[in-house]
């Protein structure tokens, strides 16, 4: 099986080709308005690396987020482009999912992060077992300060990975029982061997049903102040 | 050589567009309108616009093709809106039409959803051609357009301050008429006296811009004095008196732009082109000239993926190369490519 697998969930952009549960080829960028130009023309590398035709796909592997929402539209909207014109499943993951994949730790509880913007991260707890992680609890969004007084509270060894940056200085400094480490972004080599098994198992969900994971309504503020007024409405 | 197979894909805005051009003919043109979703608010929001686009253009691009009858692998060029428009949205229906057009092995071309407004006559009035003055009138942009060839495009002048639709918009949604208040302000009038109030005629100093701040405010103060002394507002003579006033500020520009070029064709594109007693004022300035007329029927004014694949076809015969590193360009200027 031929799978075409692509991340843009986060200021980070990568593609990679995989086969057999091995890598053919990958590129990656990182970029956070680069979303769009780069998705293509590394396809279009990864492909020659790979020496695929373009009709050999036979699935696609997208991260949906949570993440950078211009960006996670440019991945799926992408991998909904190369879906329709070869008429192949598109198999979501989860961008939180994908980073905890490969905190490799023995014993600290996993909390990947990816910086939602406006003050605020998205994060989840996980625990590592043999060959993989579970995740243990929801994804949410929280102010840094708020992650912090978390950790605190739960008293047990964690390990924080993914975009930690966001958290600011002082939680990076002054946070106990916690250890900082890689991954730091999402990448499509790690989505790809989540989605692996899902695609063997056959329960690929229909693409109508694949969509973006925003964990946050749209900002419905619409600028009326230059024409405030009771109106007759 | 076979005839060009063309998908259009538009999205800078609230309709999701998507419609198969062959060999210059609409042989699909399905467009999945957030009207309804929109309303709610007001107004288009530009996130739950862009969330829309992602949730619907799979499966508006395979009714597309379905309906016009033609497999993914015989598509020659994919073509979908670069810019101008909203960011988030034009992102969504840009990525998938590259990756679509990369799958295929088909041409993809970026277009101007301006020259895709302008290029629209052609399908259905066949002495469309330059030289024309084209009127650009829609919630998002008002121009005069001279297009003095094919390709070829001088924004003569244009809107100082709101787009013509825009205050239609905003002008219905201060009637009661709720949103989008351009169809509701057309329906009315209908009903209503056009001579009823004389709100201003906003004409600066240049002869082809125009502006529509002082209608706005004039239509609330006249709104107000009605109200204060204790009358019925009589909401369908201020439809109607609204609706002339911005329809004649318009007419004029166009005209005296049609007049200045020596133009011997009219014609218009985007969704205030809809508007029926615009359509009629332009087509009565327009026999009073002897010059032709070419508007476009009234779902090709408002977005539609058709007029992008055409735009997308004419790119391609006029030489523009297929590219694959192309970016959307929210702000884009009709003529500036890169
Ligand atoms: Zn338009």
């Amino acid at each position: 099986m031929r799978i075409v697998a692509i991340d843009t969930a986060t200021a980070a952009s990568s593609v990679c080709l995989g086969e057999d549960r091995g890598i053919k080829a990958m590129a990656s960028r990182v970029d956070r308005r680069g979303h769009v130009p780069f998705l293509v023309p590394a396809l279009e590398f990864c492909f020659a690396q790979a020496g695929w035709k373009r009709s050999d796909i036979d699935a696609v592997v997208v991260d949906v987020g949570p993440g950078l929402f211009t960006g996670i539209r440019a991945g799926l909207a992408t991998a909904q482009g190369i879906a329709a014109a070869a008429g192949v499943p598109i198999v979501p993951v989860n961008a939180l999912d994908v980073l905890a994949l490969r905190a490799s730790t023995g014993r600290r509880e996993i909390w990947p992060i990816v910086d939602a913007r406006r003050g605020q991260i998205a994060t989840a707890p996980y625990r590592p077992l043999p060959g993989g992680v579970v995740r243990e609890g929801p994804v949410q969004l929280m102010k840094p300060d708020e992650f912090q007084a978390h950790l605190a509270a739960r008293q047990s060894d964690a390990l924080v990975v993914g975009d930690y940056q966001a958290l600011g200085e002082h939680v990076l400094h002054d946070t106990r029982h916690v250890k900082f480490g890689r991954p730091r972004y999402p990448t499509a080599d790690l989505g790809m061997e989540l989605a692996v098994s899902t695609l063997e198992s056959g329960e690929v969900p229909l693409a109508d049903d694949v969509r973006p994971l925003y964990l946050r309504e749209a900002d419905v503020a619409i600028n009326w102040t230059d024409f405030r007024s009771e109106g007759l409405a | 050589m076979a005839e060009p197979v063309i998908l259009g894909i538009e999205t800078s805005c609230d309709e999701t567009g998507l419609a198969v051009v062959v060999g210059g003919q609409i042989r699909s043109n399905v467009v999945g309108s957030q009207v309804e979703i929109h309303a709610r608010f007001g107004g288009v929001v530009p996130e739950v616009a862009a969330r829309a686009h992602v949730e619907s253009i799979k499966s508006l691009a395979h009714r597309a093709l379905a309906e016009a009858e033609v497999h993914p692998d015989d598509v020659t060029a994919v073509a979908a809106t670069q810019g101008p428009g909203l960011a988030g949205s034009l992102v969504v229906g840009y990525s998938f039409g590259k990756a679509m057009a990369w799958t295929l092995g088909a041409d993809f071309v970026g277009v101007d959803h301006m020259e895709g407004h302008l290029l629209a006559p052609m399908f259905q009035h066949e002495g469309y051609e330059p030289p024309a003055v084209v009127l650009l009138a829609s919630g998002g942009h008002s121009q005069i357009v001279h297009m003095p060839a094919w390709g070829t495009y001088n924004l003569m002048g244009g809107t100082i301050d709101d787009a013509a639709g825009e205050a239609f918009d905003k002008l219905g949604r201060y009637l009661g008429l709720g949103f989008p208040g351009g169809p509701a302000i057309d329906q009315l009038s209908s009903e209503g006296d056009r001579a009823a109030v004389q709100f201003p005629r906003a004409l600066p100093d240049s002869p082809f811009d125009f502006s529509f701040s002082g209608l706005k405010t004039s239509v609330v103060n006249w709104v107000r004095k009605s109200r204060d002394s204790g009358e019925d507002v009589p909401v369908a003579d201020v439809a109607a008196s609204v609706q002339e006033a911005i329809v004649d500020v318009l007419v004029a520009k166009t005209f005296n732009a049609v007049d200045e070029t020596g133009s011997r064709t009219v014609a218009g594109g985007g969704g205030v082109l809809a508007n029926r007693r615009l359509r009629d004022r332009m087509a009565e300035e327009a026999a009073k000239r002897n010059v032709q007329l070419a508007l476009p029927s009234p779902d090709l004014c408002t977005d539609n993926g058709a007029m992008i694949a055409l735009a997308g076809q004419l790119a391609l015969q006029w030489g523009r190369p297929s590219v694959w590193t192309g970016d959307i360009d929210a702000g884009k200027r009709l003529g500036h490519d890169h």
